[in-house]
């Protein structure tokens, strides 16, 4: 912070929050400039790499607000929003996941960040992947929730990709709440209302074209011939309940990525942000722990 | 030499200042006069040259005076010969920034190429004239005109424009390499026009928007931000400043030194500022009444964090037009009481003839535009950036279109077009009803527009005001601006400073240029007020910190913390919303 803040806070009735504020930013990388929300690490994290969250697909940062408050406040975390999505400007042309991950740890090290965890959910998931791949120094742990290995995985139901091919959910809260059930599966079948408020209460829609983009960009990719190169110690988390992703694919990562665990939870697509508060923990302990260079057990 | 004469000298002079290295750089496109930008958004900038009805009463008028036609194209032909054998005296205005290369003037080729040019744009643009159309037919080919002599300027053509020659040479064709780099960029996205400003050049909050303060309300609509006193005793009566909808609000916190809150709050004033939600296809029924409750929202916070029971309120361009109309519904209510003293910058609430564009508006073009918006929920503010580029084609286009893209340079890293390429969308709601507003000129007859339920009737709001034009301001004529003092009801002080829309706005202390009009009396017409106003050095923003902090009350001990137990704290300013595309 290169502000001095002439404010005083001498007022018991307001609480800070014991880590360091989050704030939004502006970053431009390689000429797009992309809506970005740093909450820098303090405390015991102030010298350890920050978490990188990536979104599933159409949605802006905001929708990890629940998971990032279920975190412990001190913990550095990057948000931010796919070019095209949200708050981030479209990029003139189609890109691979490829260009975007280079992309992407081009924009950490903007950041002043070198080395970070990273956590993808969905689509999200598809570009940890490849980023722990692609800047394997970069990259010290990743966690994939409720993610794919791309074109080669067990597919959900025609019903569900049908669905999922256009962003009307993000732009129709009644569409939403309609098909919230449908996609997300777990309490969103009991709830829909709480998946449509999810998706809408603050996050930004962006143009239709940069979702298209996203979509465009993950077809033909596949992780799976390269899940053998993923070094990191690794944890894959999926929902029993998830009509996206199901449950198999979670299994697969996890048999196929050396250092990985596997963590099944009772819940649907978006348990992450619905349910933080039980997922939360799971997360911090794996990111937590000590590096040791043995083979992680699988469980199963 | 009269009053008006030297008016009309320094609004020229102002407009030919163009320059973006200017110190005060003057106004580069931005908002309104709602009423054309917003009805010409619902067609692409190419619609807008075709001449229509007005080109065929053109044509027409001009056949009836074959006579007339035949002595300016005779005129034109002697001309071009006398050009021909070295002989003219066609020369270039001051203040035309174009022909600043040695060769224009010593080589005989060069110019040659540019008093032909020169000649002829004068003959097409005097046609115009000839033709005796009414006024807004004249205005629409005046300006369809205009933009294609510009367009055709020898400097547009890289192998016209000696000064792109020389830079071939020196780059070994680098410049069309990297000029062609940068034209995929720009017009692979919207606005297609050149960027007039790196993406990168500023950031937000970094070097922008850099007054301390913290968020203490975040809505769904807007989030307010409270400003750290910079004094130790501060104004009891808050100030809350309501920006334009349509851009960004940190024009008025540019940067250190170049800002207006900093100013205001460094004279002492508690100052709240709005800033609006970027909307998107979700929000498209947020119309005029949503944006006034909100400001009541921001009203009833700063006066709860205060504990005081008024406000001052400042709203600018568009969003001065919703300040006025919920100054109506609060007389209507006989709330008046919760403002003590209201003021207005480049606001145009009379829009019977604001400036050049009014001219285009017809109910067709204006249904036409609301159906599209509607269609898509938003006005995207991309599309308003490109007809406003259009406006003023040779310092907003053809000048980036050199630079970028025939020289191969970045554009310089300016300030004010940082902001100006960082739009706002307006949700279909509101883009109705502004349009609406403009079509029936509702502010002016009593009962026409409504707010919140009441009928706005601007004569019974009694509330002091100040209000603010720029004398070069071709979107919002300053005479339009002037009108608000004859509609409203309370004692109204006009100022009318130097330079145009933004340049007004943007008016820093030290800059020896700056000067501004003001008057003790109001009289109906601008003329008179000219007559009778006196000239002061200086920026009217001290006139106005002035007038505003001896309408806020007494002085008291300055606020310990932000925000309240009611309002705390959310985050620092310059907030979230301000950084969405």
């Amino acid at each position: 912070m290169s502000r001095t803040d002439v404010m005083e806070h001498e007022d018991p009735t307001i609480e800070e929050p014991p880590g360091a504020p989050e704030r939004v930013r502006q970053v431009t990388v390689r000429g797009i400039s992309a809506r970005v929300s740093v909450r820098p690490g303090t405390g015991p994290y102030t010298d350890a790499p920050p978490l990188l969250l990536c979104n599933g697909i159409g949605i802006s940062f905001e929708a990890f607000g629940p998971f990032v408050e279920a975190l412990d406040p001190r913990r550095g975390v990057v948000r931010f929003d796919v070019p095209g999505v949200g708050g981030s400007a479209p990029p003139p042309f189609p890109y691979t996941i490829a260009a975007l991950s280079s992309w992407v740890t081009a924009l950490m090290a903007k950041l002043g960040y070198r080395e970070f965890d990273v956590l993808g959910i969905s689509w999200g998931g598809g570009l940890a992947q490849q980023l722990a791949v692609q800047s394997r120094r970069r990259v010290r742990r990743v966690v994939l929730v409720a993610t794919g290995t791309g074109a080669l995985m067990v597919p959900a139901n025609p019903k569900v990709l049908g669905i999922m091919a256009t962003p009307r959910r993000h732009r129709d809260p009644g569409y939403a709440a309609e098909v919230a059930g449908t996609i997300y599966g777990g309490t969103m079948r009991t709830h829909p209302e709480q998946g449509a408020a999810l998706l809408h209460s603050m996050t930004r829609a962006g143009p239709k074209r940069g979702y298209y983009y996203q979509l465009l960009a993950m077809t033909g990719w596949s992780s799976l011939p390269f899940l053998k190169l993923i070094r990191q110690p690794t944890l894959v988390m999926g929902g029993d309940d998830d009509p996206i992703i199901p449950a198999v694919n979670p299994r697969m990562q996890a048999r196929l990525i050396p250092r990985a665990r596997l963590h099944l939870y009772d819940g649907g697509h978006i348990s992450l942000m619905t349910e933080a508060e039980q997922l939360a923990p799971v997360v911090e302990t794996f990111l937590d722990e000590q590096d040791t260079n043995d083979s992680d057990t699988h469980a199963d | 030499m009269s009053t008006i004469q030297r008016i009309e000298q320094e609004r020229s002079r102002d407009h030919g200042r163009l320059d973006a290295t200017d110190v005060d750089p003057d106004d580069h496109a931005l908002e309104t006069p709602m009423d054309m930008i917003l009805a010409d958004a619902g067609q692409s900038p190419l619609r807008r040259m075709v001449p229509g009805m007005s080109g065929v009463r053109a044509v027409a008028s001009l056949a009836t005076k074959p006579r007339t036609v035949a002595r300016r194209t005779a005129g034109l032909a002697a001309e071009l010969v006398r050009v021909g054998v070295g002989r003219s005296e066609v020369a270039p205005a001051r203040s035309d920034k174009r022909w600043g290369d040695e060769a224009w003037e010593k080589n005989p080729f060069f110019k040659r190429t540019m008093q032909g040019y020169l000649a002829w744009g004068e003959a097409m643009r005097e046609l115009v004239d000839d033709a005796d159309l009414d006024w807004a037919d004249g205005q629409r080919m005046g300006f369809i005109v205009d933009n294609i002599v510009e367009a055709l300027a020898p400097t547009n053509a890289p192998v016209l424009n000696p000064t792109v020659l020389k830079r071939t040479i020196d780059t070994g064709g680098g410049n069309f390499l990297n000029g062609g780099r940068r034209f995929l960029r720009d017009y692979a996205t919207a606005p297609r026009v050149p960027s007039m400003v790196e993406s990168d050049a500023f950031s937000v909050g970094e070097d922008l928007a850099m007054t301390p303060g913290k968020v203490v309300l975040r809505t769904e609509l807007f989030e307010l931000i409270e400003y750290a006193p910079q004094t130790d005793k501060v104004r009891t009566i808050p100030l809350l400043i309501v920006p334009p909808t349509i851009n960004k609000y940190y024009i008025i916190d540019l940067a250190p030194e170049r800002s207006m809150v900093e100013h205001l709050v460094r004279s002492g004033l508690q100052v709240y500022v709005m800033s609006w939600r970027n909307p998107d296809s979700r929000h498209a029924d947020w119309n005029l009444d949503a944006y006034g409750a909100a400001i009541l929202e921001a009203m009833d916070a700063a006066n709860q964090i205060t504990r005081t029971t008024s406000v001052s309120l400042l709203g600018i361009c568009s969003g001065g037009i919703i300040t006025s109309m919920l100054m109506g519904h609060l007389a209507a209510t006989d709330q008046l009481d919760k403002v003590s003293a209201y003021s207005l910058m480049v606001t145009v609430l009379d829009q019977g003839r604001a400036g050049t564009t009014s001219a285009l508006l017809s109910h067709k073009v204006a249904a036409a535009a609301v159906a599209r918006s509607e269609e898509k929920g938003y006005l995207d503010g991309r599309t308003l950036a490109e007809i406003f580029a259009w406006l003023r084609p040779t310092d907003l286009i053809w000048r980036y279109w050199i630079n970028n893209y025939l020289m191969g340079r970045p554009p310089k890293a300016f300030d004010i077009l940082y902001w100006n390429a960082d739009p706002v969308r307006m949700t279909a709601g509101m883009h109705h009803d502004f349009l609406d507003l403009a079509l029936r000129n509702a502010l002016v007859e009593p009962g026409k527009g409504h707010m919140l339920g009441s009928l706005v009737d601007l004569s019974q709001v009694t509330t002091e005001n100040y209000v603010v034009a720029g004398i070069a301001d071709h979107l919002c004529s300053w005479e339009s601006c002037y009108q608000s003092t004859q509609m409203l009801g309370g004692p109204s002080t006009f100022v009318l400073s130097t330079s145009g829309h933004i340049a007004a706005m943007v008016n820093p202390p030290g800059n020896p240029k700056a000067s501004f009009r003001t008057s003790e009396e109001n009289p109906p017409t601008t003329q008179e007020w000219l007559e009778q106003a006196s000239k002061k050095k200086g920026t009217w923003w001290d006139d106005y910190a002035g007038w505003v902090g001896d309408r806020s009350g007494e002085w008291r001990g300055k606020p310990v913390k932000a925000g309240s137990s009611e309002y705390p704290p959310v985050c620092d300013a310059p907030g979230t919303f301000v950084h969405d595309r």
